[in-house]
């Protein structure tokens, strides 16, 4: 599992993907070590795209498939994608992502709890351990793992479903905006953490509400309108100009 | 971890049912010290169980969440009461643990997965799903059992005697280890937020159905205990339990809401309100004033733990 993003790794193929009614299909491919990023004012579709690349909205059309030497496959739905090998991290991480009133390590651990145990106990040492690698790459600050998550800061609790994220081990992972209500330094941490997962091959899609950070962090944007992909945008023409003329529908 | 990391939180999960717990027993011990004597505890034991089992029991459900709640424990317990004896041992001649046993918790988690598939597959609000197993199950017990009978074999009966404590170690230990399964924390995450848990890739209505099987095989074993306190069947003295258990459960800390509280929380719940009905039988009043108390101490214990998780969560943020 933990060679999964191997080099010849394929990528995550959209064909054809439907996602609203009328609207005109959309054929992408995630390639490994890439960040994508999907920008469009709200509502225009980006965030039914990755939610659909997620498997938690059906498509109306088209299919994602999932390339990869060990198996991959169709996505089908959530539960296949997340056995497939993409992780996703919700954007309301009060209402989708943290249980307030469980502990730091058990909202860490929450997806990958087999992992833990030894004869189908959960050994505490083991996750304790496994939660040790993520504290220390992404920098999490919280003196004492088994006090509520609530307890921390909104910028660690991002920090700890990122790790739970992580801890499935992607091929490709999905933010749903991931910076949001995070403050500036956690933030430029999470920048760095998600660099250094893009250089060692897996495939990043980033959606977020900030131009800023798509120019700072992105290889390539889509830009979404009327839940079409309108724009596509990626080297020296990605400056803030040409992203808000696409998601305003002006020529660039 | 360390015993003085985790006494905070048994102290945040249990908290003021605890302290209820000493002072009540203090209260006991000084006003009837006979009864409270160590040769008497297998005897007492015996007579608290079925309550500290039916409130074990009801837990799992109500810790999954959203509502849920299994009202048919009493009844089932009865059910179960009813199966065991009249059935089986009056009616088959079968005596051996070995099989009555295993028979009254396989009676429990058939119907505890009868109430999962009406409350999780098709999605009948539980409290509605288990409220029609109640009343099911109260008519099925009351037409193979029309009036009490007995007796039960010896075996059971020294269950509520000297070897009281063995059932109740039994569902404490079977609890520890669950404790310890990755399906325990699963359990908590969606009693503590289930759209989380489903985005975190935990198979929802699973854990739920399991849940509901599992309140269903405690009943089981709290139904054995209660055939060993009555050492007979009675097809009245079941549902009884019901209501008196939640009381248990929201009185040691277990959050209706899911997701916060245990089973020793429940324990602790059902043995306060066991004392407090001890207490209030050596002043001789009479059982309408034992319900009024029972209500009033449920309302203040719900009140004191709200409030203590306030000032909790004051402290930390």
């Amino acid at each position: 599992m933990a060679d999964r993003h191997v080099p010849d790794f394929r990528g995550l193929a959209i064909r054809d993907l439907v996602i609203a009614p009328g609207a005109s299909p959309i054929t992408q491919a995630i390639a490994p070590g890439e960040i994508v990023g999907l920008a469009g004012l709200d509502g225009h579709g980006q965030e039914l795209f990755l939610k659909m690349l997620a498997g938690l909205a059906p498509p109306l059309g088209g299919s994602i498939v999932l390339d990869l030497p060990s198996g991959g496959g169709k996505i089908t739905g959530f539960r296949k994608a997340v056995s497939s090998g993409i992780a996703y991290l919700p954007r309301d991480r009060r209402a989708n992502g943290i249980f307030p009133t469980q502990s730091v390590l058990d909202n860490f651990a929450v997806s990958t709890l087999s992992r833990d145990t030894r004869l189908g106990l959960i050994s505490p040492a083991a996750r304790k351990a496994r939660y040790d690698i993520y504290r220390e790459k992404l920098s999490i600050v919280a003196p004492r793992p088994d006090a509520p998550i609530t307890t921390l800061s909104g910028g660690n609790q991002q920090k700890v479903l990122l790790a739970r994220a992580l801890a499935l081990e992607p091929a490709i992972l999905l933010l749903n905006d991931p910076t949001r209500g995070v403050d500036v330094a956690t933030r430029h941490v999470l920048y760095d953490v998600f660099r250094g997962l893009a250089s060692d091959g897996m495939g990043l899609v980033i959606l977020s509400s900030e131009i800023e950070e798509i120019l700072l962090l992105c290889h390539r944007v889509l830009v979404f309108r009327e839940n079409e992909v309108a724009a596509e945008i990626a080297g020296q023409a990605l400056t803030t100009d040409t992203v808000i003329s696409a998601m305003f529908g002006r020529a660039a | 971890m360390s015993p003085t990391k985790r006494f905070p939180v048994l102290w945040r999960n249990v908290g003021f049912a605890a302290v209820l717990l000493v002072v009540l027993l203090a209260v006991n011990l000084a006003l009837n010290p006979a009864r409270f004597q160590p040769g008497s505890w297998g005897a007492l034991i015996g007579l608290a169980a079925p309550l500290i089992g039916a409130a074990i029991a009801s837990t799992p459900v109500i810790l999954a969440g959203r509502g849920g709640i299994d009202i048919s424990v009493g009844p089932l317990m009865g059910f179960v009461n009813a199966v065991v004896i009249q059935v089986l041992f009056l009616g088959a001649g079968i005596s051996s643990p070995l099989i009555l046993v295993p028979a009254a918790l396989l009676v429990g988690a058939l119907v505890g997965a009868a109430n999962g598939f009406l409350a999780t597959i098709v999605r009948i609000q539980p409290i509605v799903a288990t409220l029609g197993t109640y009343l099911i199950l109260t008519g099925v017990t009351l037409t193979i059992l029309p009036a009490p009978i007995g007796p039960a074999p010896a075996w059971l009966k020294a269950l509520s005697g000297p070897l009281s404590m063995l059932p109740l170690a039994a569902m404490f230990i079977g609890w520890w280890l669950v404790r310890r399964t990755p399906y325990y924390d699963q359990l908590m995450a969606v009693g503590s937020d289930d759209r989380a848990a489903y985005t975190a890739g935990v198979d929802v209505t699973r854990v739920r159905f399991i849940a509901y099987v599992t309140t269903g095989l405690l009943s089981g074993c709290a139904g054995l205990m209660l055939t060993a306190l009555i050492g007979s069947a009675d097809p009245n003295i079941g549902p009884t339990y019901t209501l008196i258990a939640i009381a248990a459960v929201a009185l040691g800390g277990v959050s209706l809401a899911g997701g916060r509280g245990g089973v020793a929380g429940a324990a602790i719940g059902a043995i306060d309100i066991f004392l407090l009905q001890s207490v209030l039988t050596t002043f001789n009043v009479s059982t309408f004033v034992l319900q009024i108390a029972y209500g009033a101490i449920l309302v203040l214990a719900v009140m004191l733990t709200a409030l203590q998780e306030r000032l909790a969560t004051r402290r930390l943020t």
